[in-house]
């Protein structure tokens, strides 16, 4: 069972479920430790004061948020706490909408909220919100304030558990209307080569694995440094040549159903 | 304009989409320098060397994965690069599964492609046919010598792509033994909550959610930048409530008043 990062609990109407938060992502990266590349020996990150040049202990570090003008407005952990959102330990949800509304760009971090307390009444407030839900395909939006930060929160049902996903906030994803998309007149397909293309994706259509699909970097990366220990060198790979985009789209999408179907 | 983090070619089959990838989110949270309370002046972290108890210039650091026994295998930074694979521009879409199909667990981070150069009529071919298809195209990119799984697919009158999270990073929710009570919700506790849910559902509106944190932290910068004092709001008692029917029930009786 994965580490609980916060425990509180889950309202909903007058309903309260005790619940922690468990992350839903594994880390599966290897991890470097910074060394002196000379002697070997591991590199310790110290805290200096800029101006006097002397170490500075953990106890003595305060914020400082840097103004426009260059000046800065120092702040303390206590003034930071005291302005922490009120009923820091409670989701409230506060309105259910369609899963399928919900673009995947809003989704930051996913987590599992499971059941905190033994009672009989929690388990089964938790399996009835989770019944709810994964019967009406809906997802529960509420506010979710975690290590001094507040976040828009999603819960919704998957694998007979609940999931809490936390979602980025309006004003953080960009517009689409400085994205140069091609969307003026003269980039428009004709019905035809439209019909062409969708009969390549249609050829290359697959269902959607997602064990099929390996983390070859972390692999690879496994590999480099067993070699390396073996005292093999380690080559960098070429780079390969990009294609030019066809002069002839038709004449591209139709060599490419001849290739698929022959 | 946006700006363009990477430039490249997506490819179907024969096809070559030249496109340039654009950060679509940004996170908005404040940032703090750490500073010593003492003077107030920006603290700096300095690469110590644990061995001679000197500081480290940065192109003398090299990157250690540890074994048993505290021993290291010494990499250097070209060499752990080298594991990204080939650097090519290129991200090739190898298959197309339906959009729909993926759970939205999988995307992680979100960026939008804006056309290259002489890309316009190969890149509105691709969107287009995605959108009609409901697919998303899978493939590969090396970004920041790091390989990624991506999916790229329409959104908003653009193509999107998306870093995508592997399976084996996914906690399976199997594994956390979630407990069954001795006796599951009754038909009507099921049904009561499923009005509560009706009661409560709205159309999904990113606009109605502000990060209120966020901007009672700037708040009380500003208000510390002008010499004042912040004032500190005060803490609220939560109730408990142990009968889920009469929980349930209350709260249907209570929900429209209390939005």
């Amino acid at each position: 069972m994965p580490r609980s990062l916060w425990t509180g609990s889950l309202s909903f109407g007058l309903v309260n479920v005790p619940v922690s938060l468990v992350s839903a992502v594994r880390d599966r990266d290897l991890h470097f430790r910074q060394l002196h590349e000379k002697d070997g020996a591991p590199i310790e990150v110290q805290r200096w004061c800029e101006k006097e040049d002397v170490e500075v202990p953990w106890e003595e570090i305060t914020h400082a948020y840097e103004l426009e003008d260059g000046g800065q407005v120092i702040v303390s952990d206590l003034e930071l706490q005291a302005i922490e959102p009120r009923k820091t330990r409670t989701i409230d949800i506060e309105q259910f909408v369609d899963l399928a509304d919900v673009d995947p760009i809003y989704f930051d971090h996913p987590y599992f909220l499971v059941p905190a307390a033994e009672d009989d009444g929690t388990k089964r407030a938790y399996q009835l919100l989770t019944e709810v839900m994964s019967q009406t395909d809906r997802a529960a939006l509420g506010t979710l304030v975690m290590r001094t930060k507040e976040y828009l929160a999603l819960v919704r049902e998957r694998g007979g558990a609940l999931m809490l996903t936390t979602m980025l906030f309006a004003d953080e994803v960009r517009a689409t209307k400085s994205v140069d998309a091609a969307t003026g007149k003269a980039y428009k397909p004709s019905p035809k080569q439209l019909a062409a293309a969708v009969s390549v994706i249609e050829a290359l259509g697959a269902e959607w694995d997602p064990d099929k699909h390996k983390d070859r970097y972390r692999d690879r990366l496994r590999r480099v440094v067993d070699r390396k220990r073996k005292g093999a060198t380690i080559e960098v790979p070429e780079r390969k040549k990009e294609p030019e985009p066809a002069p002839d789209l038709m004449e591209a999408l139709e060599r490419t159903l001849a290739e698929i179907s022959g | 304009m946006a700006r363009s983090i990477w430039n490249g070619t997506i490819t179907f089959g024969l096809i070559a989409v030249p496109i340039k990838v654009n950060s679509a989110t940004e996170d908005k949270s404040v940032h703090f320098h750490q500073v010593h309370a003492a003077d107030g002046s920006r603290i700096k972290q300095k690469r110590i060397c644990s061995m001679e108890n000197k500081e480290v210039p940065y192109k003398e650091v090299a990157k250690g994965y540890e074994l048993r026994g505290g021993k290291y295998v010494l990499l250097e930074q070209e060499e752990i690069d080298a594991a990204a694979g080939d650097s090519s521009h290129l991200i090739e879409l190898e298959e197309f599964v339906c959009a729909a199909e993926i759970d939205p667990v999988f995307y992680d981070r979100t960026y939008y492609l804006a056309a290259g150069k002489d890309g316009g009529d190969a890149y509105r071919l691709l969107h287009d046919a995605l959108q009609k298809t409901d697919r998303a195209g899978l493939g590969r990119w090396v970004f920041h010598n790091r390989e990624y799984l991506v999916a790229i697919r329409p959104l908003d009158g653009v193509l999107a792509l998306h870093t995508m999270r592997f399976a084996d990073e996914l906690v399976d929710p199997d594994s956390l033994d979630i407990p069954t009570p001795s006796r599951a919700p009754s038909k009507r506790e099921i049904e009561m909550a499923g009005k509560l849910v009706e009661s409560l559902h709205e159309r999904f509106d990113p606009d109605a959610f502000h990060d209120s944190y966020r901007e009672r932290v700037l708040q009380m910068i500003e208000t510390k930048a002008s010499g004042k004092e912040p004032a500190l709001p005060e803490v609220e008692e939560e109730q408990d409530s142990t009968d889920l029917a009469a929980a349930l029930e209350a709260s249907l009786g209570g929900s429209r008043r209390k939005r």
